[in-house]
């Protein structure tokens, strides 16, 4: 039987969203400060619309929703859900309202992708966007990474009753510190501590390349933000390309390769387990599947001849394979020198490693290198029952933070993830053929969104068909949340017309 | 006890020397894929296949070079590999001085004459070419394109690269010649008053409903 939610439990999902917003409307503040440090007058005015938006409707459904009852489990997970999507809506004010978007609809689009730290986006002109915008455009998805509930949980929240629930409804299940607003608050200083460091070296770097100091010091900051969170946004439309550096480029992927790596094992190196980098499964797999892509991107464009020598191969290669692994999506080729140069073959290598995609509980999206791991243990594990006798117990361990034995429940929610990933590939891919999109192109743009990852063949547009931006729009947002956010809104809906 | 330890340590070790010997395997496939087997994998390519063979080039024939925009560019790179072009953009972001040479970025976009702050129609995303130049000629742009300037447009000619050999297999055109078709200029930006009043408004709104929940939450702790 379903139960039709009553309006107590919409009180406790309206009290716990309008919290989360108001961390959006706050996190606004970072660039409305640029905005009046660079007196970029109209975008800081566009920015405190947004700041007063978010801050009136936050602040309008605490006053509505005060109540003290508890959370359970269906509502932390609704209240993800639901506070995204009111977070994109409201989040998409400043985008909107700077003119650069066909439609609000568009601005959505980049400010889902954003949060999702996807990289995809339809803002047109975007070399002429101003530092307040930018600064925006980044924030999101720095914010994004760490997930804006996790915002909300490390400001906003003082009691703990309730707060693992949407902690985990955000793809997030690992707690680091028995409580999960000391783990989120973890999660920022690990993530803060990287920024500082990471955008003084690009700084220097910046400015060795030739950029002014102010300029050196903004893209560092955004192209931090951008890979740390495994996001793509760039503050030029040539994304990293612009730079025309080996050196941006190699301190750009240690910094988007650390980030897709799992919180947990972050912490648990920062605590001195040094050795665990070694034998965590999600580590293993990732090298693994990385040198299975770029087995198949090297070798398509080998057989094309596309770069003059080895080390131009490699170079342009690794990092496209790395940046579409770990979902990252900054590129040092244009989109289209996809489908003009690099063909089919390395096209496919790259979507297998974004459909791969990064660690659990990290910025990145994709199946995770976890899931890989458990499935391809667990196909291992029936082999070796296959050929063993039946009266033979085979057991089959894997390594994550702790030794565990492999299960079949284990392997079966692995595999459950994984086809839902496929499921919104595959819906993105037939959208993108019915709308005439060659097979492959379709294919590696669905797959970019439905993995937040961001590279873009050129299927992306502000001039795609509006249904193709609203599924690229849910592929983002189904993916990032890792699907059972989504179904338990799902639930609700059904359950507010059909639950008794 | 002591020798279950050492079990531990030795599995350990062992676990650790395997997923070596697996990542080392990888990397050995990798080197051998590109030394040994390299030519016999590329044998039946020639160099940069040509994606589109019925491309037509324009006729638009400049003093020093066939006159081309980026979308051609990209969407026909092989084709145009190695040939002297005439491209003109305009210039945003910075010139990157690197030595006696400097990179510059020049789009032919819709908003090469007239940026979006200007009040330009949107016209989709940007598009240009990377552009490696003498910096005594990238210096002679005054005003580089962002969003309180409307850049330079200027006319370069130079050899376009589909992938160069000197830039790890960047894209560009390597320019010889700059000239200024239009000096850029500052954008005047109008204040926009009756956004203004509107956030202020809002917020206003926000403080009033701030203190209300402060006098509920006051009431609910009782």
């Amino acid at each position: 039987m379903i139960v039709r939610p009553r309006w107590a439990d919409f009180k406790i999902i309206g009290l716990y969203t309008g919290k989360v917003i108001i961390g959006v409307g706050l996190l606004m503040v970072i660039p409305l400060a640029t905005s009046l440090l660079f007196r970029e007058w109209n975008p800081a005015i566009d920015l405190l619309l947004g700041i007063g938006a978010c801050l009136v409707f936050g602040l309008g459904l605490e006053v509505l929703c005060q109540t003290s009852r508890d959370m359970a489990w269906g509502h932390g997970l609704v209240v993800v859900s639901f506070s995204w999507f009111m977070a994109t809506i409201l989040g998409a004010i400043p985008h909107y309202l700077s003119g650069h978007f066909g439609s609000y609809l568009d601005a959505m689009f980049d400010v889902m992708s954003g949060y999702t730290t996807t990289g995809l986006y339809l803002l047109q002109d975007l070399d002429h966007v101003s530092h307040g915008l930018n600064m925006w455009r980044h924030v999101l998805t720095f914010a994004g990474g760490q997930g804006i509930v996790v915002v909300a949980l490390t400001f906003l929240f003082q009691g703990t009753a309730g707060a693992y629930k949407i902690y985990v409804g955000e793809g997030k299940d690992e707690r680091l510190l028995p409580n999960v607003i000391q783990t989120a608050r973890v999660i920022w200083l690990v993530s803060l501590a990287y920024l500082v460091v990471g955008t003084l070296f690009l700084w220097i770097v910046g400015m060795w390349l030739g950029q002014g100091p102010v300029k050196a010091l903004l893209h560092g900051v955004w192209i931090f933000m951008s890979s740390w969170s495994t996001g793509g946004f760039a503050p030029q439309s040539y994304n990293t390309i612009y730079y025309h550096s080996l050196l941006y480029e190699v301190v750009t992927i240690p910094i988007f390769v650390i980030g897709s790596f799992n919180f947990a094992l972050h912490w648990a190196v920062w605590a001195g387990e040094k050795k665990e980098i070694y034998r965590n499964i999600e580590i293993i797999s990732f090298f693994t599947t990385v040198a299975i892509a770029m087995l198949l991107a090297m070798a398509g464009l080998m057989k094309l001849n596309v770069y003059p020598d080895v080390i131009s191969l490699f170079r342009k290669a690794f990092y496209q394979v790395a940046s579409a692994h770990t979902t990252t999506g900054l590129g040092t080729i244009y989109s289209r020198t996809f489908v003009r140069q690099w063909g089919t073959m390395a096209m496919l290598g790259i979507i297998l490693a974004m459909a791969i995609g990064a660690s659990a509980c990290s910025t990145g999206g994709g199946f995770k290198g976890i899931r890989m791991g458990i499935i391809f243990k667990g196909v291992i594990q029936d082999v070796r029952r296959l050929i063993s006798p039946e009266s033979a117990r085979i057991v089959e361990k894997w390594h994550h933070l702790s030794t565990r034995l492999l299960d079949d429940a284990t392997v079966r929610m692995a595999m459950l993830i994984v086809l839902s990933y496929v499921g919104i590939y595959a819906l993105g891919t037939v959208v993108g053929v019915y709308y005439g999109y060659d097979l492959v192109e379709a294919m590696f743009d669905a797959v970019s969104a439905g993995s937040n990852t961001g590279l873009s063949c050129g299927v992306v547009s502000p001039t795609m068909p509006t249904l193709m931006k609203v599924v690229y729009l849910f592929e983002m947002w189904a993916g990032r949340l890792e699907f059972m956010s989504l179904f338990a809104l799902a639930g609700y809906l059904v359950a507010l017309f059909r639950g008794r | 006890m002591r020798m279950v330890i050492n079990h531990k340590e030795e599995s350990c070790m062992l676990n650790g020397r395997l997923k070596c010997l697996w990542l080392t395997f990888a990397v050995v496939i990798e080197v051998f894929l590109l030394t040994v087997s390299g030519p016999a994998l590329g044998e039946t390519a020639v160099l940069q296949i040509p994606l589109n063979p019925d491309y037509a080039f324009p006729n638009k024939d400049t003093p020093h070079g066939l006159e081309v925009n980026s979308a051609p560019l990209v969407e026909n790179a092989s084709a145009w590999n190695g040939r002297t072009i005439a491209f003109k953009g305009e210039a945003i972001g910075e010139a990157m001085v690197r030595g006696k040479m400097a990179w510059i970025h020049l789009n032919d976009d819709a908003y090469m004459w007239k940026n979006i702050e200007e009040g330009a129609q949107l016209g989709g995303y940007n598009s240009g070419h990377a552009v490696w130049i003498s910096a005594d000629l990238a210096m002679k742009i005054r005003y580089f394109g962002d969003f309180k300037h409307e850049g330079d447009v200027v006319n370069i000619v130079g050899t376009f690269h589909a992938a160069c050999p000197q830039h790890g297999g960047d894209m560009d055109i390597h320019a010889s010649t700059l000239d200024i078709v239009r000096v850029g200029h500052p954008v005047r930006e109008a204040f926009n008053t009756s956004r203004a009043i509107m956030a202020l408004f809002l917020l206003a709104v926000a403080f009033a409903l701030h203190r209300l929940r402060a006098i509920i939450r006051r009431r609910h702790a009782f």
